[in-house]
């Protein structure tokens, strides 16, 4: 409860400060393999929303992309406990991470569309 | 003109020999060409039936059905129709379609028997077929009713001609009428085998069945008109009055059956697009305007129908030349016409209407080289069997009682 | 005869109507209401691409009626079904052999989802095309279970199967010389005594539930037998019965 207050407390300073503005992210977006494949991530997307940097970094990610995906407890179920992108896919700050599943899950079709040089996604995400 | 007198089987055997002799190096030619053309292509589909179709054939999960199918669908679309046009004669006894009996009947035979040799390169494991057709039949195929049907209608067009060749005319009757009932049952089975398909708007429908007959006949007077001007010309000899009036009679009825299959197509056209009727429309629409248009237009309607019909119409049944263009000009679009409705058919996939990235589009479907030379396999088989015939046969000439 | 004269009939007027008769009056209404609500519901639903749904959910011939129930919302195209199909049933790794598949459906102006991932495999129909069309019987329903089988000796490779399949769940399968699909892993798994299809095993987002509609306690049964979320099927018109439903949420 604690962490979810913090980060809406956080969430609401970045937005109301505009810390967003002038940071500068990875424009490709990030796509976790594991554990199961094609799950996108956009900066933009996010950063387009008004939420800055120190907002996921390194509280809930590291900066080395695809980190995460390397700790055991980087599934579902910890997203509902408010880990990771749990923090703010709670139904408040935005939408439930058991909800919209197709969203970030863009699949194995999503990812080997990326990864063989597309850029779709990218405009697929607005 | 034949002999009346019982003739001796040495007679007969030097009469084929004195008339293979007296053709000339062109003959012996085509006959070499026509034949490689057959063993190229059961070499080539030996080869894909031992390796591997998928090696060799452009036809895959979407599209199981390609050229060798149209084409396999023309020859049997051609033989029946040869059947049904010339039974009008010798079954039916209008005595104007009499002269082309003979010649038609063998080549019914010969284009049945093309589309059989191009089938058996189609069908991946032929051989089953021959066992389980037999002892594992199932009653509700239309495939299994075609396959069945067409060798009861090629056994009876078989003994017909040898009835005729033996003059013996009722059996003939008898046989040619068992085989135009074998050969109608068959052929809309055929269609049925497209229009019974309950997922596949394009073709479902009484439409195919129907459709199918008519076409034949339409199918059946060009063969007969180009078949039978290349017979005389090949021979170098000059029809006769009854011959001249039998093509022109087969000429009539092209007309009228071009009409009829214009008309057909008209309505498959309007079927298909008022309403815009799902899992039709976007087929109708790349017919008519889409990729597949040209196929359609040039192709179907112009060099299939359009154009015979008014070379047809402008030879008033005796300018030999005009027809036998028109009747060459009509083969090549009724094959293509073939290509097209067994193509059109499979081309919009059927999660279509899903609306998914993988099937929101029609398919498309090129035949490969392997299965082009297959397909020109068939075409050689009957022009060689033709070739064949019309010097051990004699031209097919009729006897007159 | 007695008529009674509506028209010349005073006017009692509802004041003096007793209060337990009003009641009774209104539940009747009430109940009666209820009944065609019910019923309109249950058309609309019937009506609403779920006519197999509701029509054939009456009768399953068979025992177990083996069925699948897809909650498309959930699937994420990871694909583990199609990889324990695969592996399962020894499907050759060429273009186009597969026996299960996932289609990719874009929704970018939707509400709440910028696609969708829809399952498909052979759905089992009642009323198959593909068996129908088979010249030798090498494809047929099998009796108790009613999974359609292949039986791949009679097979001769005509394709019609294919053509007839109104779900593009048939393909030829080089290395068996056969067409070959879907039959809810009957020879691999569930004649050995396994409960489901390897593909649904491998789901990790409860898409595939797989079940027996011969069951009224079975969850497939239980999804199928609702009213408060839409089921239906694909391609209900080309009228072939499918035993694999679809639902969401």
């Amino acid at each position: 409860m604690t962490i979810r207050l913090i980060t809406t407390v956080t969430a609401l300073l970045a937005l109301v400060t505009g810390l967003a503005s002038a940071a500068s992210y990875p424009e490709a977006p990030i796509v976790f393999d594991k554990p199961v494949t094609g799950v996108i991530f956009s900066h933009k997307v996010h950063m387009d929303k008004g939420l800055s940097c120190e907002m996921c970094h390194n509280r809930l990610f590291e900066m080395q992309a695809k980190k995460a995906q390397g700790n055991a407890d980087f599934v579902m179920e910890s997203l509902y406990q408010g880990k990771y992108c749990g923090a703010c896919h709670n139904g408040s700050l935005a939408f439930a991470a058991n909800t919209r599943c197709a969203t970030c899950h863009i699949g194995v079709k999503g990812a080997k569309r990326l990864s063989d040089g597309g850029t779709q996604e990218e405009t697929h995400e607005h | 003109m034949a002999n009346h007198s019982a003739p001796t089987l040495n007679g007969l055997v030097s009469g084929v020999v004195d008339r293979l002799k007296s053709a000339g190096i062109g003959y012996y030619l085509l006959l070499l060409i026509t034949l490689s053309l057959v063993l190229a292509a059961a070499g080539l589909g030996l080869l894909a039936m031992i390796r591997g179709h998928e090696h060799y054939y452009n036809v895959y999960r979407e599209i199981p059905w390609g050229v060798l199918i149209s084409t396999y669908v023309f020859f049997v679309v051609t033989s029946t129709g040869l059947c049904l046009v010339s039974s009008i004669g010798h079954v039916f006894g209008v005595q104007d379609f009499m002269p082309i009996a003979k010649r038609s009947v063998f080549l019914s035979i010969a284009t049945i028997l093309s589309g059989f040799f191009v089938i058996a390169f189609e069908i991946k494991i032929p051989w089953r077929m021959a066992i389980y057709n037999v002892i594992s039949p199932n009653l509700t195929s239309n495939i299994w009713w075609m396959g069945t049907l067409y060798g009861v209608y090629l056994a009876f067009m078989f003994a017909e001609y040898i009835f005729l060749l033996m003059n013996k005319h009722t059996p003939a009757v008898v046989c040619g009428f068992s085989g135009s009932v074998a050969g109608i049952a068959a052929h809309s089975n055929l269609g049925a085998v497209f229009g019974l398909l309950m997922g596949r708007a394009y073709w479902q429908g009484p439409y195919m069945p129907i459709y199918f007959i008519a076409s034949a006949m339409m199918t059946g007077c060009a063969v007969i008109i180009m078949f039978h001007i290349l017979g005389y010309k090949l021979n170098g000899e000059k029809m006769g009055p009854d011959m001249e009036r039998a093509l022109e009679v087969t000429t009539k009825v092209g007309i009228l059956l071009i009409c009829v299959i214009l008309f057909f197509t008209t309505w498959k056209l309007v079927a298909g697009s008022a309403g815009q009727p799902n899992g039709a429309y976007p087929v109708v629409m790349s017919e008519v305007a889409g990729h597949h248009a040209f196929n359609f237009w040039f192709f179907e309607v112009l060099i299939g129908m359009v154009g015979p019909l008014v070379l047809f119409i402008l030879s008033r049944g005796r300018n030999l030349n005009i027809m036998l263009l028109a009747s060459i000009s009509m083969i090549i679009g009724i094959f293509v016409m073939r290509f097209n409705l067994v193509f059109l058919g499979q081309s919009i996939p059927v999660y279509y209407d899903l609306g998914v990235n993988e099937y929101n589009h029609l398919l498309s479907y090129s035949p490969s080289i392997y299965e082009m030379i297959i397909a020109a396999g068939g075409f050689g088989m009957t022009a060689f069997f033709f070739l064949l015939g019309e010097k051990v046969f004699d031209g097919h000439k009729v006897e007159h009682h | 005869m007695n008529k009674l004269d509506l028209n010349n009939l005073k006017n009692e007027g509802v004041e003096n109507v007793p209060m337990q008769e009003r009641r009774d009056f209104l539940k009747m209404g009430l109940a009666i209401t209820g009944i065609f609500a019910g019923g309109t519901i249950l058309s609309a639903v019937s009506t609403f691409n779920t006519a197999n749904a509701a029509d054939f959910a009456k009768k399953y011939p068979y025992s177990p009626h083996y069925s699948m129930v897809m909650h498309q919302d959930r699937c994420i195209d990871c694909e583990r079904c199609m990889a324990a199909c695969v592996a399962t049933n020894h499907v050759p790794n060429v273009p186009g052999a597969y026996r299960t598949t996932i289609l990719e459906k874009d929704t970018p102006d939707a509400v709440g989802g910028k696609r969708e991932f829809i399952p498909v495999l052979c759905n089992q129909c009642n009323l198959p095309q593909c068996t129908r069309v088979c010249p030798t019987k090498a494809t047929y329903k099998d009796q108790t279970t009613g999974i359609v089988l292949m039986n791949i000796k009679k097979c001769i490779g005509c394709l019609t199967c294919q053509e007839g399949c109104p779900y593009n769940a048939r393909y030829f399968n080089e290395e068996k010389k056969a067409v070959d699909k879907c039959n809810f892993c009957w020879d691999t798994r569930l004649s050995k005594g396994e409960k489901d299809t390897a593909c649904a095993h491998a789901c990790p987002a409860g898409v595939r539930i797989f079940g027996d509609l011969s069951k009224q306690d079975d969850p497939v049964f239980k999804t199928v037998h609702q009213i408060e979320k839409a089921v239906w099927v694909l391609r209900p018109e080309a009228g072939t019965r499918p035993n694999v439903f679809y639902t969401k949420g």
